[in-house]
C-alpha cells in the first residue's frame, strides 16, 4: 500500500511533530495527537553505507528528510547521485517503509496542481498509479 | 589498564588484569565497593551478572559490586556511580573497572551488537553507528564547513600519538594520503576515520582521601535516542550539557583545561566535541587541528593516548581508559607522550551521543 500522506503525531504542549506516530512527546511526558503530513520535504543529510547490516543490500542509501512542518524521518532511496543537502524530495510510505525520490519537473508540477485544488486531483491520481507501478517492481532493501 | 588490541584472554581476565593493577597502584587490598562497566558482555561473550562475576574473580566476593551501563560511555557512568557513593559518604574507596571483549566476534556481528544502542525504527532502515556518523559528518561538512582534510588529520595526529603509547591498539603512524584514500565505509566517512574493534579493560580507584588528582567536576548530558528527533545534527546537546554540568561543579570553565581525551569513535566527533565542550570556538576546531594545536606539543593536546581512533575502543573500557590516561598525564607518568598539564578534561559519548559525560580532573598542588 502506498501512502503519500504520512501519519504523524503532534505534541499537545509544544506542537512538535514526529514520524512515525508515537505515544508521548520525546520532550514532554504528554500524550500526542494524531496528525497527517504531506510527503514533501528537504534533504537534511544522507549517506551510502557500503557494509550494511544483514538483510540489506550494499550499497545502501539512507537519508534524513525534514518534512514541511518540521518532522524528520529516515528514508531509503534508490540512489543519491543527484541528491544534495537541501534537495526537495517527495516521500512515500510503501508498506509502512519510507522512500524518497528526487522531485523532477513532473513531481513539482503534480505538487503544484495538488495545491491548486480539485483540478489537480486527476493528475495526482495518474501520477500515483505511475509511482505505484514503479515501486511494485522494487523490493525493499531489507528481505 | 591493559594493553588494548586483539587479546586472547577472556573478559573477566582482562578486567582482573586492569583491576589488580589499579588496586596495587592505590596500595589497597580491599575496596568498599566495586562498580563494573561492560556494555554488552551477554552478547559478546555470553556471560552476564558482571558485578558478581568480577568480584568473585578478584577474590573480593564479599565486596558489594554492581554493573552500570550507558552504552559506549558506560565507563564514565561507572566512575560517576563510584564518585556519587563517595560524595554521599557511603563509601571511602571504590574500585571502578570497565572492559569489553569484541575481536573474537565477526565484524558484521559486532556492528549488529553495537547497533542495539540505536533507535529501533532507525535501525530498521539499516542505520548502523557508521551510517549515523556518516549522516552527521555530511551535515557538518555542509553546515559548518568541516573538510575531509580536517577529519583525516585527526586520524593522522591520533595515530602519531598512539605510536608513543605502549597500551595502544595501533602503534604505526598513518599518512594523510592513506587516510583520505582508505575505502569508503559510510560516505563521506572512510575506514581510517573510524575507530577499530578492540579488546581491553581499564580500572581506577576512587578514594575519599586526598590524592594526587581530584575529580573537580563530572556531568552527564542526554539527547533523544532517535536522531530524527534532533533539530541540530552537527552539535551534540548531550556533550554540551555534560560539559556545562561539569564546569558548574568545578567552578571553572574550559579556559583552564590543558589537555583533553575526547570520544573520537569517528574522527569528525573529535572536532565536534572540541566545540561542544567549549575548548575551541565554533568552527575553529578543524583549522586548529591542521595547525597542530591539538597535537602533543601544541597549545591544547587532544587525545595524547591516541584516542578511540588509535588507542582502540573496547566500548565500556574507553571512558575509564580516558581518565587513566589523564591521571598519568597529570602525575607526569605518561612516558613517551607526556604533556604539561594541571587540569584535564575527559569526554565520553554513549550511543550516537544520546548519553554523554564530561569529567574534569585537577592535579593537587
Amino acid at each position: 500500500m502506498i501512502d503519500e500522506v504520512l501519519a504523524a503525531s503532534r505534541c499537545t504542549r509544544c506542537g512538535r511533530l514526529v514520524v512515525p506516530p508515537a505515544a508521548l512527546c520525546p520532550d514532554h511526558p504528554v500524550s500526542m495527537e494524531s496528525a497527517f503530513l504531506p510527503g514533501v520535504g528537504e534533504v537534511i543529510s544522507f549517506t551510502t553505507l557500503y557494509s550494511p547490516p544483514e538483510g540489506f543490500k550494499a550499497p545502501l542509501q539512507i537519508a534524513l528528510i525534514e518534512l514541511e512542518g518540521g518532522a524528520r524521518l529516515f528514508c531509503h532511496g534508490d540512489e543519491t547521485r543527484d541528491v544534495r543537502i537541501g534537495s526537495r524530495v517527495s516521500v512515500e510510505a510503501v508498506d509502512s517503509v519510507f522512500y524518497f525520490s528526487h522531485m523532477g519537473f513532473a513531481d513539482r508540477a503534480r505538487l503544484f496542481w495538488r495545491r491548486a485544488g480539485a483540478r489537480g486531483e486527476k493528475l495526482t491520481s495518474i501520477g500515483k498509479s505511475l509511482v505505484k507501478g514503479v515501486w511494485r517492481g522494487r523490493p525493499r532493501g531489507k528481505d | 589498564m591493559t594493553r588494548f588490541g586483539k587479546r586472547d584472554e577472556s573478559l573477566p581476565d582482562l578486567i582482573a588484569e586492569a583491576a589488580l593493577a589499579a588496586l596495587r597502584e592505590a596500595a589497597l587490598e580491599r575496596p568498599d565497593a566495586i562498580v563494573v562497566a561492560a556494555m554488552n558482555p551477554e552478547e559478546f561473550t555470553g556471560e552476564g551478572n558482571y558485578g558478581s562475576l568480577v568480584n568473585t574473580r578478584l577474590g573480593l566476593s564479599t565486596v558489594p559490586s554492581m554493573r552500570v551501563e550507558t552504552a559506549t560511555s558506560s565507563g564514565v557512568a561507572a566512575i560517576y556511580a563510584g564518585f556519587a557513593a563517595i560524595a554521599a559518604g557511603i563509601h571511602r574507596a571504590v574500585l571502578v573497572v570497565g572492559g569489553e571483549k569484541m575481536t573474537h566476534v565477526p565484524t558484521p556481528r559486532v556492528s549488529e551488537i553495537i547497533g542495539r544502542s540505536i533507535d529501533p525504527h532507525e535501525k530498521s532502515y539499516g542505520a548502523t553507528m557508521p551510517a549515523l556518523a556518516g549522516i552527521v559528518t555530511r551535515a557538518a561538512m555542509h553546515r559548518r564547513g568541516m573538510t575531509l582534510k580536517e577529519i583525516s588529520q585527526v586520524a593522522v595526529k591520533n595515530h602519531a600519538h598512539s605510536a608513543r603509547n605502549p597500551y595502544a591498539h595501533f602503534r604505526e603512524p598513518v599518512t594523510l594520503e592513506a587516510v583520505m584514500q582508505s575505502r569508503l565505509v559510510a560516505d563521506p566517512l572512510r575506514l581510517f576515520h573510524c575507530c577499530p574493534i578492540s579488546d581491553g579493560a581499564a580500572a581506577l580507584v576512587l578514594s575519599a582521601e586526598p590524592g594526587a588528582v581530584r575529580i573537580a567536576g563530572i556531568g552527564q548530558g542526554t539527547d533523544t535516542i532517535a536522531v530524527r528527533y534532533r533539530a541540530d545534527l552537527t552539535s551534540f546537546r548531550a556533550t554540551y550539557e555534560a560539559a556545562q554540568a561539569a564546569y558548574a561543579m568545578a567552578g571553572f570553565g574550559p579556559e583552564r583545561v590543558d589537555v583533553a581525551e575526547l570520544h573520537d569513535a569517528f574522527t569528525p566527533f573529535e572536532l565536534i566535541s572540541l566545540e561542544d565542550t567549549g575548548l575551541m570556538p565554533q568552527g575553529k576546531a578543524g583549522r586548529a587541528t591542521l595547525d597542530g594545536e591539538t597535537a602533543i606539543g601544541g597549545r591544547l593536546p587532544v587525545n595524547p593516548s591516541g584516542g578511540l581512533k588509535a588507542r582502540g575502543h573496547p566500548l565500556a573500557a574507553t571512558g575509564v581508559a580516558q581518565l587513566v590516561e589523564l591521571y598519568w598525564q597529570l602525575t607526569g607518568r605518561a612516558t613517551g607522550r607526556q604533556v604539561e598539564a594541571s587540569v584535564a578534561l575527559g569526554q565520553s559519548i554513549g550511543g550516537l551521543a544520546t548519553n554523554n559525560w564530561v569529567t574534569l580532573l585537577e592535579a593537587r598542588r
